[in-house]
């Protein structure tokens, strides 16, 4: 609950009041002119002819300008009262009665509008003419300044405000309407009244409340005050005053004083007919002690919300209606590498502006791109809320080379228009360079520019943090350890297996060798080689016969196996026959018998010599040698 | 290659995958690794992104589970060592305490290359009964030089046999896993209400020794066993 008047600065306000009395009651100095908005305008144009009077008294009497030349379409009349204390003297009090009328020309020409009069005390007192160029048709375009001045050198108290209104119809043309409010029964001195700009918006677009106190009595101070329930929409605190200030308004023909209490924008999420409950205040009347306090409730209200209309992009929220302006500024677009860069992305125009979301920055991957922070500045004017949303983001270059940021869009719905808009930045390229410490710029560097470089903040580089991801793959199945792959037993074990076969198929061969006849005198001509080997051991001992008689038993098992019969106790005529049968050519029955008879020899104490032993093993090898 | 995607593909996805983590879009970037592994068509490669998108979002248990698989499968390399060694800097878990001795066969198993020493025993293995078979083939005078190579290669081939042997072992008895759950708690008994004896944290180390219904026997590096809740541990 918060107090909006207090009693002190009633009390002040009447002692100054009473203090100044005398100068107000003596004062003649009476300010009253009256001017047009333009100085050309055609016969189907209209113009505003305003009259000020300033410090008039209360029984004054205004007579407007009457003229056939002119239609007067409508008039209208307001007051405003200044207190100024300044320099430590007495309190000025001043005030302004305006009254605009609306006219217009009813023929071309030079027509001058006839000075309005005002009777204070008998006396009566006139402004000058204004005079007006007219001209047939349509003359348009805006007042080019304050024509026709009554008096030129008194500066207009409303020409700040007239031209604010300018502005503000020029911006918000459909937005003023009039409140009318209607005196409630029983509370006619006293009542409280909220009432909205326009009742039929699109969605997201901005509605104002207002909440007056009209009264008709003191009032001391306004003690609570109770806002609607505003469900359905999204509200932003417009205009909400300290202190009680009154304005005059006529109700109906009753002057009232209306103090705004609170205003505030408010902008609806949802179509549809929304409702907007009454507001309460609790209002302290009178004077000091002598005050009483009341109760107000105030009227409801409804808004008709109509969605937005088709056409615009699907996801596209609420909040992007209004006027929007987008841009973007680079800090610089210049910059070392390792270097950050500074990007604002900007909104700014008429809306909810804390509820617009601004297109997102993107870059390519050589730019690394900060989430950014944001900030809002609304500064509402003329009751609409307008201001800029900032996106701040802090980019940082990659790599050397130059970058392009790709230009932004921002589409929204422009309820003046009644048709979506897009508002678009340009695409900004950034040249990213070799960080500093080149030979020509440590070159051309001062002395001092070195030292500021030496103090410079350092891109440091630390060691630690994630390595980076890699960049190519070698794609595989899961991996299984090479003993557990298919191939592995197989390949350790056929070495083993085809060494067993082999050796198992020579054993086999063997086995049906001594089968056949050949096979076994093959088995036994190999035997009797094997007896000659041995017999070669024997041939340098002592024992010759022991030799002899090993190479005797070798060369008749060779013989046998080649006869195929036993040779033992054969003449040497017979042998010869057996040799010459089996095919043994002459020579090799020669080297046979002669080992015969050298091993006979060699037995009976003979063949030590061992020349002579050597030719014997030498005859018997020969003899076995190439007889398959 | 035959796969589910073809090698374009997959490397498609492995890129745009890439990308995904550039901009810092780890869920899109472990969904593209995750369906090459889920088709079959991963690798150390793929093992060791998944893990650093994991380590980027915060997903440690996950993190060092994908980069444990990557050196599996792939072996050392420096940008895994790195990406590991941050994963235990941020460890909540600190193991202390006198380390408990493996046993002999995964010391060994450990020191070596299962794969290198598959390889070596396979090739001296077989060229060394090839040898053999010559031995045999050739005469008397020219099998001494075949006989001493053939000795050499069985004298490589018997211990990198063993060493095989080992790995074969050891891969049938030990498995390792990585704690995933942010906590778990390890308890005296396999059942839910036992005493608890500590807690481990996600990205942890552990050694599986037996398993039970939904519990699990873990062991830490220094000796600290407990029972604890399957789902919490992913095997390597």
């Amino acid at each position: 609950m918060r107090r909006t008047g207090s009693a002190l600065g009633v009390v002040f306000a009447v002692f100054a009041l009473l203090a100044t009395a005398p100068a107000w009651a003596a004062s003649d100095d009476l300010d009253f002119y009256q001017t047009a908005d333009r100085t050309e305008v055609g016969t189907e144009d209209t113009f505003r002819l305003t009259v000020v009077v300033v410090d008039a008294p209360a029984n004054a009497q205004v007579k407007l300008p009457e003229s056939e030349d002119f239609s007067i379409l409508s008039s209208s009349r307001s007051s405003q009262r200044s207190i100024s204390l300044s320099g430590g003297g007495p309190a000025v009090i001043q005030d302004v009665t305006r009254h605009v009328l609306v006219m217009r020309a009813n023929r071309a020409g030079r027509l001058k509008v006839p000075p309005s009069q005002i009777t204070v005390r008998g006396k009566t007192y006139r402004t000058q003419p204004v005079e007006l160029t007219v001209k047939a048709g349509r003359v348009g375009g805006a007042p080019p300044g304050q024509a026709g001045r009554g008096r030129d050198r008194q500066p207009d108290p409303f020409s700040s405000i007239q031209s604010q209104m300018q502005q503000m119809e020029e911006a918000f043309g459909d937005m003023a309407e009039v409140d009318r409010p209607t005196i409630p029964r029983g509370d006619s001195d006293l009542f409280l009244r909220a009432s909205l700009d326009r009742d039929t918006v699109y969605v997201g677009e901005q509605v104002t409340l207002s909440l007056y106190i009209y009264s008709r009595v003191d009032l001391s101070s306004v003690d609570a005050v109770t806002m609607p329930k505003l469900e359905g929409f999204w509200t932003e605190e417009v205009e909400s005053p300290t202190q009680l200030s009154g304005e005059q308004r006529v109700v109906d023909g009753i002057p009232y004083r209306a103090y705004l209490l609170r205003r505030r924008a408010i902008f609806p999420v949802k179509s549809g007919t929304l409702p907007i409950t009454a507001a309460e205040a609790d209002i302290t009347t009178g004077f000091l002690f002598a005050g009483h306090r009341v109760h107000r409730v105030s009227n409801a209200l409804k808004v008709k919300v109509k969605p937005l209309p088709p056409g615009g992009p699907q996801d596209m929220p609420n909040a992007h209606v209004g006027n929007w302006r987008l841009s973007m500024d680079v800090s610089q677009t210049r910059v070392e590498l390792g270097q950050p860069v500074t990007v604002k992305v900007s909104l700014e125009g008429v809306g909810n502006v804390k509820n617009v979301t601004p297109p997102a920055l993107k870059g390519p991957a050589a730019l690394k791109i900060y989430d950014p922070t944001t900030t809002d500045k609304v500064s509402p004017q003329r009751h609409r809320v307008q201001g800029r949303r900032v996106m701040e983001y802090l980019v940082m270059p990659q790599r050397t080379g130059s970058f392009t940021l790709p230009a932004l869009e921002f589409t929204y719905f422009d309820p003046r228009a009644r048709k979506y808009e897009v508002a678009r930045t340009d695409p900004v390229t950034i040249t990213v360079e070799a960080g500093a410490g080149g030979a020509s710029s440590i070159a051309s560097a001062s002395p001092q520019a070195s030292s500021d470089q030496a103090n410079e903040q350092k891109n440091v580089l630390t060691a630690g943090g994630l390595r980076p991801v890699r960049y190519q793959a070698r794609f595989e199945s899961p991996g299984v350890p090479v003993w557990k792959r298919g191939f592995f037993v197989p390949a350790v074990l056929a070495p083993l297996g085809l060494l067993l076969g082999v050796a198992l198929i020579g054993g086999v061969r063997g086995r049906l060798a001594l089968r056949t006849e050949a096979g076994r005198g093959r088995q036994q001509a190999k035997a009797a080689r094997k007896r000659l080997a041995d017999a070669e051991k024997l041939q340098s001992s002592a024992d010759v016969g022991a030799f002899y008689g090993e190479v005797e038993k070798a060369l008749h098992g060779f013989l046998e196996a080649r006869l195929g019969m036993p040779v033992v106790g054969l003449t040497r005529e017979v042998l010869a026959e057996k040799l010459t049968a089996a095919g043994a050519d002459t020579e090799r029955r020669a080297k046979v018998l002669f080992v015969l008879e050298a091993c006979d020899f060699g037995r009976y104490g003979g063949g030590g010599n061992p020349a002579e032993r050597q030719k014997v093993m030498d005859a018997a090898a020969a003899a076995m040698e190439g007889w398959a | 290659m035959s796969g589910y995607y073809t090698p374009e593909e997959a490397q498609d996805i492995f890129l745009k995958a890439n990308e995904a983590y550039a901009r810092e879009d780890y869920a899109a970037a472990k969904e593209g690794y995750e369906k090459l592994l889920a088709n079959g068509q991963g690798g150390p490669d793929v093992l060791y992104n998944l893990g650093t998108t994991h380590l980027a979002q915060g997903d440690l248990g996950r993190a060092v589970l994908a980069l444990e698989q990557a050196r599996r499968e792939g072996g050392q390399a420096p940008d895994l060592t790195a990406n590991l060694a941050v994963a235990r800097a941020r460890q909540v878990d600190k193991v202390v305490g006198a380390t408990a001795e493996d046993a002999f066969l995964p010391r060994v198993a450990a020191a070596t290359d299962g794969p290198v020493v598959a390889w070596t025993f396979l090739g001296t293995w077989v060229a060394a009964f090839v040898l053999v078979l010559l031995w045999r083939l050739l005469g008397r005078g020219r099998r001494t030089a075949v006989g001493v190579l053939a000795v050499l290669l069985f004298a490589v081939a018997v211990p990198s046999g063993l060493l095989v042997a080992t790995h074969a072992y050891v891969g049938a008895t030990v498995h390792e896993a990585v704690v995933l759950a942010p906590t778990l708690v390890a308890r005296e008994l396999p059942q839910p209400g036992a005493r608890s004896i500590f807690e481990v944290h996600a990205g942890l180390k552990v050694r599986l020794l037996e398993e039970t219904g939904r519990f699990v026997r873990i062991r830490l590096p220094n000796g600290l066993e407990g029972w604890t809740e399957r789902e919490g541990v992913a095997e390597i």
